[in-house]
């Protein structure tokens, strides 16, 4: 049973937080097994090429090394969530820079590293493409000359370097456009990101038999698990993951991710083998980066703020490979809409090939970088018509009652709440000098129902062990569980351990993305504790000769309302310790909609129990240098009811400052070739403590409706949302004109002001 | 060909045998065997490796082993002495400055650092002086306060109420 430091009245301390301040805690770089070697990849010399040869001779040759892998050995089988387009190692064609070619496991790092280098591969270099918008015309080269005969979800549209093409079609947008009073244009362009977990990815890889366990930095266990059985071709029966303390995610760490070519180096050396990536690799050879993404809005307006039509256009770069990012173009498309009342609407959204690093879901993917485009279109159209961009908006935004982009009708909201709360926090309308401002910008984001289980049992003490498929990322939301579970059984959060983080323990579950741990996870650890309950309160009113109707849980015993010294030990009620219960709870149903008109439906098309936020941030902009400070944020949030105060704070401070990096610094630049040219931290700067600004939350609280346990709803991806959309309306203030890309880097600031003449 | 040395960490002596060009990173985590120190970048730019070398903070990642021969390292393992926990650590703890705790390690260093040379440490160089440690999760917010919070003296009163977004005075720039 895990010792829970005793918490001061009303803090919640993190079950697994001892270890983490200790230094005790493990992370997967930490494990070490005897016998273990040590994997390193040789990574594709050019960003689009054919490969002509591979001659690992020299590389098995060097003392030391115990195994060479290519995707020769391995069973001919592609992988990708939406579209299987990608092998474990490159077969014929080299797409991107941090493709993997060859695997080597060695005795030592160094010795790894020194073979790869001598494997020989020959190539015929093929033109890299690497301008996202260029690559959807009709000559372009393609990324993949045959995505026509690739495996697909049925609804995936594709055509050429177009893998994914998506529209929300509602009412006549052209028509209304015509009767508009007035019609706001607008493009903008924002570059790749990246999450930046600060542990790089780790994976060992262990068989014993037909078996492999694979301790892995993972999000998602279970795809893992999935990926390593489809692409090795073994039951998923014989693949156990496990995920020790992991060190940040941020959706980098979300899909199968080199645990299969892990587990083949260590199938080929007979023993353990260790990948731990190093920063560069981080950058490189991921592919869950945040995608590029050109936006070009089209908004028809009355004078009175009414919007009758919004036409845009969406083109993604989906770089290398589909992954698990296939929906990207759709989860755009709704927010190209946004959380607003517009009668007509037509968008169309293409997510291409290129041979650039793939994109995958990176927190709140794609919705930071179309909410910074739509919110400075927003304050646009408020410009255009004369009116006050807050005014706008609250005229504009949804409530109970209203039809969304595919005419889901929306349950009640707090996004106008929202909206009132942040403008008061920040006090907006005051006067400031002229180099600052305040922005303001609203977003949304949806719950992600799934499927979850869990089981809950008591020791033969009195004690419990909750088992749980869900993976803690750091959010806290897998650590709040024995608290949800005390409640459930008059019991103390103390008095329970956790077994997670392991296929081979729990039920499929998601993993930590989407927002959904406490969702969907904590609705069967909730219903897995209720089972316990009712056995409980049968062996209770069995015991006490009373009717189960008169008895209540509370202070680690089951007694009778109202005689408190009627009442029997929960421990004495365990026995040798076999009550136990299993839940999963009931999946919230997706609104209903009318997509008919909607081409690629993935399951975006309506939004359940929509997260909102508004965020205002108050900025200090330096025209001579382009230099841009945040000095504080307001966010309101509307996430339902909050179960975990300081957990769900935490989730905004951390967001938000993830935004502002995102808003002013934080771009993947690509040379003609598609390489990065910052893969490290000195020139992909994240913010420091002292960039960070004052951050002010409050949350619109309410029993939220068809949604998580308790009336709650997501936290974890909402916070980023709006930021950078918030910063940039209060940068153009400053300036007199919009930032147009993203990051708004100072010289992308200085510019604009100087075009302007600020 | 590898070097016999002692290295002194957390008060104990190891012998060691190094190959001459491992950081002391290395050195730590896979011949002394604390894992405690994290390497997230190898470069100096994350402050997850952070140790005290004679009381004063460096980026372990980046210096040679054999550099700390003789003298005093210290790291998140060694913070809290002969305690389970130290008040900086239990102030992390309570006011949420640990999520994912891979930069807690550094972090805790570098604070312990900043509070024994300025153990009165505004927020303002609270937050210069953990410049140097990345954190992906927490906004820093948790953090500095957690610091604060250990800068005056509060971590002793364990039972206290804990500081939420609503009560902490404005900071820099605010």
């Amino acid at each position: 049973m895990a010792t829970v430091e005793t918490a001061p009245a009303g803090a919640f301390v993190r079950p697994d937080g001892k270890e983490k301040v200790t230094g005790t805690g493990r992370y997967t770089a930490d494990l070490t097994f005897t016998g273990m070697a040590h994997a390193k990849f040789r990574y594709a010399d050019h960003s689009h090429a054919k490969i002509l040869r591979i001659d690992t001779s020299k590389a098995e040759a060097v003392p030391g090394v115990v195994a060479v892998v290519t995707q020769a050995d391995l069973p001919d089988v592609k992988f990708g969530g939406f579209v299987q387009d990608r092998y474990l190692f490159a077969k014929d064609v080299v797409r991107f820079e941090g493709e993997i070619v060859a695997g080597v496991a060695a005795l030592s790092e160094e010795i790894a590293a020194s073979a790869a280098a001598l494997i020989e591969v020959e190539y015929e270099v093929l033109p890299a493409v690497t301008d996202f918008e260029a690559a959807m015309g009709e000559d372009a080269q393609l990324v993949h000359t045959e995505w026509a005969s690739y495996e697909r979800d049925e609804n995936i549209e594709s055509s050429g370097n177009t893998m994914a093409y998506h529209t929300i079609v509602k009412g006549d947008a052209d028509a209304a456009m015509t009767g508009a009073d007035v019609v706001v244009k607008g493009r903008y362009v924002s570059d790749a990101s990246q999450g930046v977990p600060i542990e790089p990815r780790a994976v060992i890889a262990q068989w014993q038999g037909d078996a492999v366990t694979i301790w892995s930095s993972t999000q998602v266990p279970y795809a893992a698990r999935a990926g390593v059985a489809a692409t090795l071709e073994v039951p998923e029966a014989d693949v156990r993951i496990v995920v020790p303390l992991l060190g940040g995610g941020f959706g980098a760490k979300c899909d199968l991710h080199f645990e299969a070519q892990v587990a083949a180096l260590a199938r080929a050396a007979k023993r353990p083998v260790k990948l731990v990536f190093s920063r560069q690799e981080e950058f490189v050879a991921i592919a869950q980066r945040r995608e590029g993404i050109a936006m070009e809005f089209e908004t028809g307006v009355t004078r009175e703020g009414r919007l009758v039509a919004r036409r845009a256009r969406l083109v993604l770069d989906k770089g290398a490979y589909c992954g698990e990012g296939g929906f990207l173009g759709q989860m755009a498309a709704m927010h190209a809409c946004g959380p607003y009342v517009i009668d007509n609407i037509e968008i169309r959204s293409y997510l291409n090939y290129t041979n650039n690093q793939p994109s995958g879901s990176v927190r709140a993917p794609t919705a930071p970088q179309v909410c910074w485009g739509l919110e400075q279109h927003m304050d646009e159209i408020a410009r255009a018509i004369d009116m006050d961009s807050i005014e706008l908006r609250r005229r504009t935004l949804i409530e109970e009652g209203d039809e969304g982009p595919t005419r889901q009708i929306f349950d009640r909201v707090g996004v106008k709440e929202t909206l009132e709360r942040a403008v008061e926090m920040i006090g907006y309308g005051r006067d400031l000098p002229e180099d600052e401002a305040i922005g303001v910008a609203v977003g949304w984001w949806p719950c992600m129902p799934a499927p979850s289980g869990a089981y809950v049992q008591l020791n033969g003490d009195g004690s419990g062990t909750i088992i749980t498929g869900a993976q803690e990322n750091g959010t806290g939301a897998v650590m709040a569980m024995p608290a949800f579970v005390a409640e459930e059984l008059g019991m103390q959060p103390g008095d329970f351990s956790m077994l997670y983080q392991d296929t081979a323990a729990a039920p499929w579950d998601m993993g930590s993305c989407g927002s959904q741990t406490t969702f969907n996870s904590g609705r069967a650890v909730l219903a897995a504790a209720a089972e316990v309950r009712e056995a409980l309160l049968d062996a209770a009113a069995d015991q006490l000769e009373a009717d189960r109707g008169d008895l209540e849980l509370a202070d680690g015993t089951v007694r009778v309302k109202g005689s408190p010294e009627r009442s029997v030990s929960i421990a004495e009620l365990a026995g040798a310790g076999t009550i136990h219960g299993k839940g999963s709870g009931e999946v919230p149903d997706a609104p209903e909609c009318d997509a008919g008109g909607c081409v690629g439906l993935l399951g975006n098309e309506s939004f359940l129990a929509p997260q909102l936020i508004t965020q205002a941030a108050h900025v200090k902009v330096d025209r001579r240098t382009g230099v841009v400070r945040v000095l504080r944020v307001a966010a309101a949030h509307d996430s339902g009811r909050i179960l975990n105060r300081m957990g769900a704070d935490g989730q905004v401070y951390g967001g938000v400052v993830m935004g502002v990096g995102m808003a002013l610094s934080e771009g993947t630049m690509l040379d003609d070739q598609g390489r990065q040219r910052n893969p490290h931290l000195l020139d992909y700067k994240l913010m420091t403590c002292s960039d960070a600004p004052q951050i002010d939350v409050e949350w619109i609280e309410y029993d939220a409706v068809n949604a998580g346990p308790r009336g709650s709803k997501g936290v974890g991806e909402p916070p980023q949302v709006p930021t950078a959309g918030a910063i940039a309306n209060a940068i153009s203030k400053v300036l007199g004109a919009q930032v147009r890309e993203l990051p708004m880097t100072p010289e992308r600031v200085w510019a604009t002001g100087r075009e302007v003449g600020a | 060909m590898k070097v016999t040395t002692t290295l002194t960490v957390n008060g104990t002596a190891y012998p060691v045998e190094l190959d001459p060009h491992i950081s002391l990173l290395r050195a730590v985590r896979d011949e002394v065997g604390l894992t405690g120190s994290k390497e997230g970048c190898d470069d100096s730019e994350c402050g997850a490796c952070m140790m005290l070398l004679d009381g004063k903070p460096v980026n372990s990642c980046s210096y040679l082993a054999l550099q700390a021969e003789g003298r005093s390292v210290t790291t998140v393992e060694g913070l809290a002495g002969e305690e389970e926990m130290g008040a900086l650590q239990r102030a992390f703890l309570h006011q949420g400055g640990v999520q994912c705790g891979f930069c807690t390690p550094g972090m805790l260093v570098s604070a312990t650092a900043l509070l024994r040379d300025n153990p009165e440490a505004s927020e303002e160089e609270i937050r210069i002086g953990l410049s140097g440690n990345l954190c992906r999760c927490t906004g820093y917010d948790g953090i500095v306060r957690a610091v604060k919070q250990a800068a005056s003296g509060q971590v002793a009163a364990i039972g206290a109420p804990p500081h939420h977004a609503d009560t902490v005075a404005p900071h820099h720039g605010g």
